[in-house]
């Protein structure tokens, strides 16, 4: 094997080419598209453009939370697109439902509340702090009061779903996660695949078996005209939001990581969870707050996907495919990077938006958008063959 | 290379008496399983010979899986591809005049001529088996076409594994289920709906064969046959060393891609035999019948009933098979305080079960909040549901129960009892009847000379033995032999 440095050495231009040459052929084919009668424009191409950033932005924000558990307890996390379906329906029934009988209020506002509790923990040296509590129960009182009042804003909506889904995050690790611990990692896998399942059919059973409208009443849905060089693209705030939401919350993950006492345990425990144990890391803490984070943005993601799309597909299929391609994406950039995911975000959010754009049912070619779901698998598959640990990862293949 | 061993270590191939009671036995259960399905296949198709029918069916497909992931140790979740695979070649090569006729005459059909014509029926009249399109032998045609969908699922497992199979771990299992959804998702694009029809699917496959006893039984004693002879071949010791330590394995000299390979494939192989009678079973063809679903059903049963034994794994089959075929009373419409009273029963389990495990495995303090907690909830259940108070007058519609249990029922295996309720332990003769074990087998009593005697095994006279030696408190076994 002592060749296989020197070989990598040697071919160092490969990705550059490969991505260069892909990129040409884009353009290339954009050049043709525009030089046929018709729609395709240059409006045509910046609207996908707009459209492959916020898909981009959302599939960023729904890896974070793979790419974290599978950082520190080495498991994919199978139920992270069942966590963003919850993220999504928990958004739609608290701006809808108004106001909240005093039962489901109790309920909510105690999920809501541990929510804040551990928000608030995030930063605080020790969870039985006295501001930890006392947040908790005002926060517990005065949501119990809001729940009752009347209609959520949209912003509130999603501060309470990304709360309230924190909270389904740490609960799962608790219960289905933690004794397993030390089993092996095909049974932690296996039970990952149960959670899914059996969220799947709960949201089934309990919230609704068909599409959902999701229309808040909310400025950023108005519709915007942007005059770019000559041409007018319709687009609405989302534009602006949904790539905006996502830096501040990937910039506030990063500085977290970086700053905090919290933060640099969850480095070390990713690094070495034993010897971070015996350095007086409490990993099973730290282990619970990587699921709180990572449920909290895929709720975020999960209120921006109904928003983008205006609808939310029944609870057993909604998660299914932007969680297999948020996977793609953290696995495509190199599982247990936090920049690797968002940058295997974008590619998979511009590889999607620019499938349909380029090859559209109208033209030739016309089977190829048929593969946009299957897309990112394929690409999936492309890399796990040729580099296991992405663009940006380091080799986590299995030592002896 | 892992050699074969001159003959069987266990305890009855080396005891001719035990052998031969173990041989009346097999045969007399055997004859007692012909007749059990022979009296139940007399009373004619019913709800019981359909379940039994899916048990054999999906025992095919669970015991291939455990190939994979019992024996090779490697989570495999694309099965649902495969058997997708040969489900549509058996639908295809089986369909029957009129269901062409009809997918021709519906007009939506993307199928050519040239796909619409393949059949069993046209390769034998092209073969000059002219006897064998007759109604009468139209079991040989159905045959002829679940082999040939297994053939076909074998060579993409072959395809599929090759490359796929250099990964390790959980990239191996994301790479299986990626490839077993790209085969489902493009089954209905453009480029395969001339062979699939698209997202239609065939209507009318012939499901005589499929409901049967004796044709998915006798699948299922074939598989259960073949499989077994590789678990207990060299190949199978081999696959097991890779699920023990795959690094060890290769040490050893274990060839590790030509084993998980030639795994796969197998495995591949009896996913489309089983997906050919799936479909006849079913009496129809569409992509709803092969979703990962099917594949997760799969793992519950494997890990349910005992990760690498066939027999757990077949008992395993059963649990799941009998939930879905006898689990409908789960998703009626139920008063809510009928719901609240079964929730409270739950939660009594679930604390009793707690208590149970403290108990038994010494863990205190007993009345742990694990315990308390789901008691708690039980009498508050059983008491607001007992007051029966205005808002709990609705009725409710259990949607989706089954498989809510059966997740329910995984994950609780898998915290508290992950090797399944089995093990890995197979059935035996011997096992039942308890056969005395404290003695050893004449082949043991060979190793045990041989490892002890230094003019033939020098290594023997390290500290080993001269610790063994002088300890008086461990007997060892030479002194006994």
């Amino acid at each position: 094997m002592a060749s296989l440095g020197s070989t990598r050495r040697s071919r160092r231009w490969l990705p550059y080419v490969v991505v260069g040459g892909l990129l040409l052929l884009i353009v290339l084919r954009m050049f043709y598209l525009m030089s046929l009668e018709g729609r395709f424009n240059g409006a045509f191409f910046l609207r996908a453009l707009i459209d492959s950033v916020k898909l981009g932005s959302l599939y960023a924000l729904i890896a974070l939370g793979y790419t974290m558990v599978y950082g520190i307890i080495r498991l994919i996390n199978f139920a992270h697109g069942e966590v963003f379906m919850v993220g999504a329906f928990v958004t739609y029934f608290l701006f809808t439902v108004t106001p909240y009988g005093w039962v489901s209020a109790l309920f909510l506002a105690m999920v809501l509340a541990f929510g804040v509790n551990r928000l608030v923990a995030l930063f605080r040296a020790s969870p039985r702090d006295p501001l930890t509590w006392a947040a908790t129960a005002v926060s517990f009182v005065a949501l119990f009061f809001l729940l009752q009042a009347g209609t959520w804003p949209f912003w509130a909506a999603l501060i309470g779903s990304m709360l309230a889904t924190g909270v389904l995050g740490v609960a799962i690790e608790r219960i289905t996660y933690q004794p397993l611990r030390t089993a092996p990692r095909n049974s932690l896998l296996i039970t990952a695949i149960a959670v899914s399942a059996l969220l799947q059919n709960l949201g089934l059973l309990t919230l609704t078996n068909r599409q959902t409208p999701f229309r808040p009443p909310t400025a950023l849905l108005d519709p915007i005209q942007l005059p770019i060089d000559g041409l007018v693209v319709q687009t609405n705030g989302l534009f602006f939001a949904i790539p905006l939401l996502t830096v501040v919350l990937v910039l506030v993950l990063h500085n977290f990581v970086r700053r905090t006492r919290l933060g640099r345990a969850m480095r070390a425990a990713a690094q070495d969870a034993e010897t971070a144990q015996m350095m007086g890391v409490s990993v099973n803490k730290v282990i619970s707050t990587t699921f709180f984070i990572g449920s909290v943005l895929a709720a975020a993601g999960g209120a921006l996907w109904g928003l983008n799309f205006g609808s939310l597909n029944q609870p057993a299929v909604l998660g299914i495919l932007p969680g297999i391609k948020a996977f793609a994406a953290a696995v495509i950039g190199g599982i247990g990077s936090l920049p690797g995911a968002v940058i295997g975000a974008v590619i998979i959010g511009f590889s999607e938006s620019f499938l349909t754009a380029l090859f559209p049912r109208t033209g030739d070619f016309q089977g190829i958008t048929e593969y946009k779901d299957t897309f990112a698998f394929i690409l999936l598959i492309v890399v796990l063959l040729i580099k296991p640990s992405g663009i940006v990862g380091e080799d986590l293949s299995e030592k002896v | 290379m892992v050699t074969r061993s001159a003959t069987p270590t266990t305890v009855d191939a080396v005891n001719p008496q035990r052998r031969l009671r173990n041989l009346m036995l097999s045969l007399g259960a055997a004859a007692l399983g012909v007749l059990v399905l022979y009296l139940l296949d007399g009373l004619g198709s019913s709800k019981l010979t359909q379940a039994l029918a899916l048990f054999a069916i999906w025992g095919i497909a669970t015991v291939s899986l455990n190939l994979i992931n019992g024996t090779l140790g490697i989570l495999s979740l694309g099965h649902h591809g495969f058997m997708l695979i040969g489900g549509y070649t058996t639908g295809l090569l089986t369909l029957s005049e009129a269901s062409r006729q009809n997918i021709v005459n519906s007009g939506r059909s993307t199928m050519t001529d040239g796909t619409l014509a393949l059949s069993v029926t046209n390769l034998f009249n092209t073969l000059g088996l002219t006897g064998l399109t007759t109604p009468e032998t139209e079991w040989v045609r159905f045959v002829v076409a679940v082999l040939i969908g297994g053939l076909v699922a074998a060579v993409v497992g072959l395809i599929v594994g090759f490359p796929s199979l250099r990964l390790r771990g959980d990239y191996l299992a994301i790479v299986t289920f990626g490839f077993g959804e790209v085969i489902r998702l493009s089954a209905s694009t453009r480029i395969f709906s001339p062979i699939t029809n698209g997202a239609l699917g065939f209507a009318g496959v012939n499901g005589s064969f499929g409901k049967s006893v004796w044709w998915t039984f006798g699948f299922l004693a074939l598989t259960v046959f073949v499989i077994s002879k590789i678990k207990y071949s060299s190949y199978g010791r081999a696959m097991q060393a890779i699920r023990e330590d795959e690094v060890a394995a290769e040490a050893m000299g274990v060839n590790l891609a030509y084993h998980k390979v030639l795994g796969f494939v197998i495995s591949a192989l009896f996913a489309g035999i089983a997906g050919g009678l799936w479909v006849s079973w079913l009496a129809g063809v569409r992509l709803e019948y092969f979703l990962f679903q099917l594949t997760f059903f799969f793992l519950v049963a494997i890990s349910a009933g005992g990760t690498g034994s066939i027999t757990g794994v077949l008992l395993g089959t059963a649990l799941v098979v009998f939930v879905r075929q006898y689990g409908d009373p789960l998703e009626e419409t139920y008063s809510l305080q009928t719901w609240l009273y079964l929730a409270a029963a739950v939660m009594a389990l679930a604390s009793v079960g707690a208590f149970a495990l403290r108990h038994f495995r010494r863990i205190r303090p007993r009345f742990h909040l694990s315990v308390l907690v789901p008691a708690v909830l039980a009498v508050v259940g059983v008491i607001v549901a007992s007051l029966d108070p205005a808002f709990l007058d609705g009725t409710f519609r259990g949607f989706g129960m089954r498989a809510i249990f059966l997740s329910v029922l995984l994950i609780v295996i898998m915290v508290f009892r992950p090797e399944g309720i089995v093990g890995r332990t197979e059935f035996s003769w011997g096992r039942l009847f308890g056969d005395d074990r404290s003695q050893p087998t004449e082949e043991e009593r060979r190793q045990d000379a041989w490892l002890s005697n230094p003019a033939l095994n020098p290594g023997a006279a390290g500290p080993l033995t001269s610790a063994t030696g002088t300890d008086p408190s461990t007997p060892s076994r030479e002194g006994s032999a």
